[in-house]
């Protein structure tokens, strides 16, 4: 009886592999055959995908399905957003022998992570070096940086910055922010000798409550107030206060012509109005305009980049420009230029990179109402790579070359 | 009388549809163990993998891997192995054409489409493996078969790779499954002689 039922299972069994199945090509997913018709992303409205993956995701529709291809890609996105999974779906199309995949994420209940947004030696000016932590939840997160930075501005300031934002209030068009800042100031000599001593301040806070609304898909709105104290330290400790509102417009488009050509484009124009309708020991109003254009196409990075501001009226030190840091007139060091920085300014640069290798000029003037601008040229090369650049750039001066070196990462 | 008839009617049907499939799982061996030549062909028509997260994993039109291995003991418990081989084999499942599709990742490597569930698992789970020199026709044998789901980080691995080799085998079955989800079989059938087969 066992055997007869043995024979009946191995009989059957056998029918159902000789029978009506057809022996094909080996393939390890049979929906490989069918094209890829369109790759959706759920959630995508918690988190910002870059171009590279939008890029990957294009040129994976219209082919064939590759599962390996997808494997990659959804590592490549979970990397990305520090996603704790990313899986996918593979459906029928609309259409015959098309597919359509839907990727979903899964965040981590709560991300962490540490970066170092900026880092670098500037051989005349020092050191700079900014460490932040970020942390998530849905769509609110959190920023905490301790930095001491001798770059941006006339001071070095040292200190810490905290900034919660929600990315999705009620709706994916509004966003709010909370900053506080609280630094420590020191002078360079040259800018103690020649300012004005009850201009100079020991330490400041700044509190600031933003509100950014997406206008139409690149321009957003940011709009909020700066609540920005700090104490002076001659000729007696005193607190004063330069509480402005701030706005911010800015256009943000990227362009992708082809698989190996990217173009993205940057303008923005900001103002800072201090009025002592907030309590504000300073009347003054700061515009600011960027606008940078970027081509990249294989190896080969185009960048030229304008910034211009004027500020009317009389503003703390924290708020004049400065021109000659490691992103300006490098080469140049913004103390010899004008060690209390100016309320105008004007500046131009244009880079190319060719893989690792970069060739800049920069071109630029800072400063003051009613005086005369001297603007100043220098040209550089360096290294980078991933974040990490090394240039030593040249101010072109009468004669004399004494070149600069400029060392980090992520400036 | 007549409605206590129709009642011990109803009882004997609902016994017997109870029992004839019972006792039908009972009468089948869930390994089946035939000679061909020199070697044996194994086969496991009964042992139903495609189910769970694997399962799932399919209808989302995911391939799964599985990898499985057949050991020819010397005693049931398995510590005296006469013979090890290992396979690996993936599915698919047509999205369009809602049927099974299996590939065995050789030597040789082939495949198979437009299968139920019941006919793909049986294709993946029959198997020919070579009888051991040192088995004499009169030497009791028992043969074991273990079928787990591959980790999904492993199936991406396999893709491409001809075969397995005994020492990666030895190292995934002698280790727990990684988490509770993943899928694991095990099925013995013996003593058996070569004599009897």
């Amino acid at each position: 009886m066992r055997l007869f039922l043995t024979g009946v299972l191995l009989a059957g069994a056998s029918s159902l592999i000789k029978g009506e199945p057809s022996q094909i090509t080996p393939v390890v997913n049979v929906n490989s055959r069918y094209v890829v018709e369109s790759i959706e992303i759920a959630g995508q409205d918690q988190f910002t995908l870059s171009a590279g993956i939008h890029e990957q995701i294009q040129n994976l529709v219209g082919e064939n399905l590759d599962p390996a291809s997808l494997d990659e890609l959804s590592e490549r996105i979970r990397k990305e957003i520090h996603a704790k999974t990313v899986t996918y779906r593979i459906g029928r199309g609309d259409q015959p022998d098309q597919v359509k995949v839907n990727f979903e994420v899964t965040r981590r209940s709560i991300a962490f992570e540490v970066n170092v947004p900026k880092f670098l030696y500037h051989s005349t000016q020092g050191w700079t070096g900014v460490v932040e932590g970020v942390t998530g939840y849905g769509s609110s997160g959190v920023t905490f940086r301790l930095l001491s930075d001798n770059d941006e501005l006339v001071e070095r300031n040292t200190g810490i910055l905290a900034r919660y934002e929600n990315k999705r209030l009620g709706t994916d068009r509004v966003r709010l922010g909370f900053q506080f800042e609280s630094y420590h100031q020191s002078w360079n000599r040259t800018t103690r000798d020649v300012a004005d001593p009850s201009a100079l301040y020991r330490n400041r806070q700044n509190f600031e409550p933003t509100l950014t609304i997406q206008l139409a898909k690149p321009l957003t709105l940011t709009a909020g107030v700066s609540f920005e104290r700090f104490q002076t330290q001659f000729p007696a400790a005193r607190i004063e206060s330069a509480n402005a509102v701030v706005n911010t417009l800015r256009y943000h488009r990227l362009l992708e012509d082809s698989d190996a050509q990217k173009q993205v484009l940057d303008a923005g124009y900001s103002l800072r109005a201090a009025t002592t309708l907030l309590s504000s020991d300073f009347g003054y109003a700061r515009h600011h305009w960027n606008f940078s254009y970027t081509f990249s196409r294989d190896k080969q990075t185009l960048l030229v980049s304008f910034i211009g501001g004027v500020i009317a009226g009389r503003a703390p030190l924290y708020e004049r420009y400065v021109l000659g840091n490691s992103s300006t007139l490098r080469g140049w060091n913004r103390f010899d230029i004008d060690p209390l920085g100016g309320n105008r300014m004007a500046h131009g640069s244009v880079e190319y990179r060719y893989h690792y290798f970069q060739v800049f000029y920069d071109a630029g003037a800072v400063w003051d109402h009613g005086k005369d601008a001297t603007p100043r040229n220098s040209v550089g090369v360096g290294l980078r790579k991933d974040g990490f650049s090394l240039a030593v750039a040249f101010p072109l001066k009468d004669g004399r070359v004494d070149p600069v070196f400029i060392a980090g990462m992520n400036f | 009388m007549a409605w206590g008839g129709r009642l011990v009617t109803r009882r004997l049907w609902l016994a017997a549809g109870v029992s004839m499939p019972l006792g039908w799982s009972l009468a089948v061996p869930r390994l089946l163990i035939r000679r061909e030549g020199d070697n044996l062909r194994i086969s496991a028509p009964q042992i139903r993998f495609l189910t769970g997260k694997a399962l799932d994993q399919l209808k989302n039109g995911i391939s799964v891997g599985f990898i499985s291995q057949i050991l020819c003991c010397g005693n049931e418990s398995g510590t005296s192995v006469f013979s090890r081989s290992g396979y690996r084999f993936v599915l698919s499942f047509d999205i369009w054409e809602q049927k099974y599709s299996a590939t065995r990742l050789g030597p040789p490597m082939r495949s198979i489409s437009r299968l139920s569930v019941p006919a793909a698992e049986a294709w993946c789970l029959d198997e020919l493996a070579p009888i051991p020199p040192s088995l004499t026709p009169s030497r009791p044998f028992w043969i074991k078969l273990e079928l787990r789901a591959e980790d999904p980080k492993e199936s991406a691995r396999i893709v491409g790779e001809p075969g397995i080799n005994l020492t990666r085998l030895v190292d995934v079955f002698s280790r727990d499954p990684r988490n509770q989800q993943q899928q694991h079989w095990l099925e013995t059938a013996g003593p058996l002689r070569l004599q009897d087969l």
